[in-house]
């Protein structure tokens, strides 16, 4: 799909605000490591794969609207979304080959670290997350109105 | 060598993996993507053959894998013989087909040929599992997997409206009848307590209980309309037709060999079960003799070569079902087997008479002997094993049936009904005789039409399949001078008592097969003969009455009027109307919940004395902006005052300390107003509601309701008195750590204890993206 620039320039997200672009490159990354941290410490402390997807997603959204929606567009954010729901379904499976039963998660213990295998069900979560709002986001900002 | 447990695995899951590698290699490996079918059936096909032979040291196969063990449900599968038969025809056709495809699919986009294989190779796999299942509810899971895969099958011109047309019906039809079969099926477990195929086929204890139970009949009802619909039986019979538009391959695959004797494959394995039920003869003979007259009287006046074919398939089913119906069962495996070799050339061969003219009209097709020499000699050869005419398997098959009849012990008992049967019998085969002379001379004789005169010779690729059956063809009734195969077959049979008597040499001394098959051939000759005027009389009566398909089409549409209707009517696109439903619902649920809890309201203490300042200031600040969101006139006004509305929450929960929920909802808001404002723009304009005053008192009416059981049912909740009656927050939080290894016990439950609710949900997040991506890019791309 093109657009023409003269339409575009006022309904398309184009990202022409010197002022968010500076801050969304500062901004952007640590919002990205914000959300890992708040992945990972999900275990113990507030945090988890749902809520650092959607903040995540938010970096996005920050990028996209300092910077335009063009680079985002050449993306497929739904695959995202979709490994995610291998994972998320894999993680749920792995048992099953050794006769447990779907979903049932055990603790990895490797020294003194360790790692319950419902995380990576979590990391399915957080790209499913992450994946969709993308998807919502870049297709509602090439909308060009009727 | 594997294990003959290990064999039924690989036989039946074998495929299943090439089919997956068909889908994902398909792209670049264009028409070679059928080398996967071939060795796959191949392989199923040889491990069929050793299973067979260990059968006779070893006992049979049998290997169980405890799967739902709550309901009972094992991954159960055994090789008796009449399974490994079966199988046997569907791996070894497969292979012939497999073949045959490589040669006949079209140079296609690469990506639809690897699609066509991995559903072809996939159908075959569950074919394959049907046949082999011991458990009821595996082979249904089998059963709807051969639905789902013919159903891509059929439709694989799915440009073509007739494609889609006939896919669905045959999906509609089948699917249906599969799932009544279900329902039989889960009967079947209820009452016995097991859904092991092989336990129920030889406990006469278990087969009491379920014959004294009141279940019985539903569940004999319910298995029948499985197995009917599924082998295309009156009064389901239409959908095959209809499934011609198949690519040949698939016709010859599903419709002619394999998956239309899934039914009645399903019915061998049900007769020890039902075989003595009162309802059992009436039902299941009646329909096939229907089936089976009416199958060769209609494929008499057809003109499409694969109608025809359609048509005389369903003949044989018929065949097959009615002589289950009257307790043959001992000729199951010599029909069955028959009909699969002799109708699986004439397809190959009408597939390459297809390829070669590009018409299947029978009408426009004559004199393609002269062209097409050696693919009417194979057409002699499959036509006249159709025909009944020695020294053909055909021969030797009519001979077993119509012996078969004259001692019926079940017949017997009504020589008037002995005789009618007969008749029948001897008349609907004249027709199929007529029928195979149809195509013979017809298509392949006298001088060569236009379409005809243009035909070229099919090369190796697509002569070998059809020669390979043909040879067996002969071969099975030139060896039928011996007891070879009346032996094999007997032992193949689904009876445990097989006596076919399976001869091509005639028995002079018991005159009677032989009589009736002269009979029949001259009433064939006959019909042959007036074959102008009997077409006519019957296009006069087929257009004369209703067709069971034209019944079906009527149904369906008052299906889809009823549920458009009912859609238009509750699904009108008034957002209020849905919020009136669904929160009149969700309050409902909590009075119940209150009401069946007995927790009053008048027990909890309500007051604000414990309560700070800041908290009950936020509270107002809400209501303000609750009252702000109601009030305002523009849409940004209301997109504000609601996300201040949202952020108030968080705040409040940071006056009651629950910092994962502040995090989730500032997050939500913050995503939600992004969202807001990408679909500002294009929403029209902001128009009040001129409400009528009755209108205006509902929404007074409705919002009174909402708020106030939301308030009850919030208060109680959290009250302590609740909290003693019901602790599971107690009892997840000493559990997340123990169990899982967490401390926080909000993303443990949401990943561990509750992962599948998680996986159901995320699921559903993934197609609302999938969905939103789909809508909006289809309109944008139309506009």
């Amino acid at each position: 799909m093109t657009c023409a620039p003269e339409k575009s320039d006022e309904r398309q997200v184009t990202g022409d605000s010197p002022i968010l672009r500076t801050v969304a490159r500062i901004a952007v990354p640590i919002t990205v490591l914000v959300s890992l941290v708040i992945f990972y410490q999900g275990h113990n402390l507030p945090g988890g794969g749902f809520i650092a997807g959607v903040l995540v997603a938010a970096a996005g959204a920050m990028h996209l609207l300092a910077f335009g929606i063009e680079k985002a567009r050449r993306r497929a954010w739904w695959k995202c979304s979709v490994v995610g729901l291998l994972i998320a379904i894999l993680t749920g499976v792995w048992p099953m080959l050794s006769g447990q039963t779907f979903m049932d998660h055990t603790v990895w213990h490797i020294g003194s670290f360790y790692l319950p295998t419902a995380t990576f069900f979590d990391f399915g979560v957080y790209m499913i997350v992450f994946g969709t709002l993308m998807t919502v986001f870049v297709e509602l900002g090439q909308e060009e109105g009727v | 060598m594997p294990t003959p447990e290990t064999s039924l695995h690989l036989i039946v899951f074998v495929p299943f993996a090439c089919a997956a590698l068909a889908l994902v290699t398909g792209r670049s490996l264009g028409r070679a993507t059928g080398g996967f079918m071939v060795v796959a059936a191949l392989a199923s096909f040889v491990q069929c053959i050793l299973l067979l032979v260990q059968k006779s040291d070893a006992g049979v196969a049998h290997s169980i894998v405890p799967w739902i063990e709550a309901l009972n449900i094992q991954l159960a599968f055994r090789g008796d013989s009449f399974g490994l038969f079966f199988a046997m025809i569907v791996s070894g056709i497969g292979t012939l087909v497999g073949i045959y495809s490589c040669s006949y699919i079209p140079k296609l986009d690469p990506g639809r040929v690897g699609r066509y294989y991995a559903a072809l190779i996939a159908f075959m796999g569950a074919m394959l599992g049907v046949a082999l299942a011991d458990d009821l509810i595996l082979l249904f899971v089998f059963w709807e997997i051969t639905s789902i895969t013919s159903f891509m099958l059929i439709g694989f011109w799915y440009e073509k409206d007739d494609g889609r047309r006939g896919a669905m019906t045959a999906l509609q039809v089948t699917a249906l009848g599969g799932l009544a079969m279900m329902v039989g099926f889960v009967m079947i477990g209820v009452v016995c307590d097991t859904f092991s195929l092989s336990e129920l086929q030889t406990s006469t204890q278990l087969q009491s209980t379920l014959a004294g139970s009141a279940l019985f009949v539903p569940a004999l009802l319910l298995m029948l309309a499985g197995a009917f619909t599924k082998s295309a039986q009156w009064p389901f019979h239409f959908w095959l037709p209809n499934a011609m538009v198949a690519p040949t391959p698939v016709s010859t695959y599903l419709h002619a060999a394999t998956m239309v004797k899934a039914g009645i494959f399903l019915v061998g394995r049900m007769l020890p079960i039902f075989g003595g039920a009162e309802w059992w003869s009436p039902i299941v003979a009646t329909a096939g003799l229907i089936t089976f007259a009416l199958g060769a009287y209609q494929a008499f006046h057809e003109t499409d070569l694969k109608a025809i074919l359609a048509r005389t398939t369903l003949s044989t089913l018929g065949l097959v079902m009615f002589l289950y119906g009257i307790n043959a069962a001992s000729q199951d495996a010599v029909q069955i087997l028959n009909h699969a070799v002799y109708k699986g050339a004439l397809f190959l061969i009408v597939g390459i008479v297809e390829h070669a003219t590009h018409t299947r009209d029978i009408r426009e097709l004559t004199g393609l002997r002269h062209n097409m020499p050696r693919t009417f000699l194979l057409c002699v050869v499959a036509a006249l094993s159709m025909a009944g005419l020695p020294p053909m398997f055909g021969f030797v098959a009519k001979e077993s049936l119509y012996g078969a009849l004259l001692d019926n012990e079940v017949l017997h008992q009504t020589p008037a009904l002995q005789w009618f049967v007969i008749a029948i019998c001897v008349l609907s085969n004249a027709f199929i005789f007529a029928v195979s002379f149809k195509i013979i001379l017809g298509v392949f004789c006298g001088k060569p039409s236009a379409k005809a005169g243009h035909a070229h010779e099919a090369g190796l690729g697509l002569l070998f399949s059809p020669a390979v059956l043909v040879a067996i063809v002969i071969g099975v009734g030139a060896a039928a001078v011996t007891h070879g195969p009346q032996n094999l077959l007997n032992g193949f049979s689904s009876s445990t008592h097989a006596h076919a008597h399976v001869a091509l040499i005639p028995d002079f001394k018991n005159p009677g097969p032989l009589l009736l098959s002269l009979t029949t051939i001259a009433l064939g000759v006959g019909i042959y003969v007036a074959r102008t005027r009997v077409g006519a009389v019957q296009v006069a009566i087929r257009d004369a009455i209703p067709t069971m398909q034209s019944l079906w089409d009527q149904f369906m549409d008052t299906i889809t009027t009823v549920a458009t209707a009912f859609a238009n009517h509750w699904q009108n696109g008034s957002l209020r109307w849905y919020f009136t439903g669904t929160w009149l619902f969700v309050s409902t649920l909590g009075v119940f919940a209150l009401y069946r809890g007995g927790i009053g309201i008048d027990n909890v203490p309500l007051s604000l004395a414990g309560a700070p300042w800041y908290g009950v200031a936020l509270c107002g600040l809400l209501i303000i902006a609750a009252v702000a969101v109601a009030r305002a006139t523009t849409r940004i006004a209301a997109a504000i005052a609601i996300t201040a509305t949202g952020y108030l929450t968080a705040l409040l929960f940071v006056v009651y300390r629950s910092p994962d929920i502040v995090l989730t909802q500032i997050l939500i808001e913050t995503v939600s107003t992004i969202f807001v404002l990408l679909i500002l723009y294009f929403m029209p304009a902001w128009k009040p509601d001129k409400l009528l005053p009755a209108g205006r008192l509902m929404n007074v009416v409705v919002a009174s309701i909402v708020g106030v059981v939301m308030f009850l049912f919030t208060v109680v909740a959290t009250s302590d008195q609740f909290r003693e009656t019901r602790n599971l927050a107690g009892s997840y939080l000493t559990r997340a750590y123990a169990d899982a290894n967490g401390h926080n016990a909000v993303n443990v439950i949401i990943v561990d204890f509750r992962a599948i609710d998680t996986t159901g949900e995320i699921t559903v997040l993934v197609v609302v993206g999938l969905l939103i991506y789909g809508l909006l890019r289809s309109r944008r791309t139309m506009t």
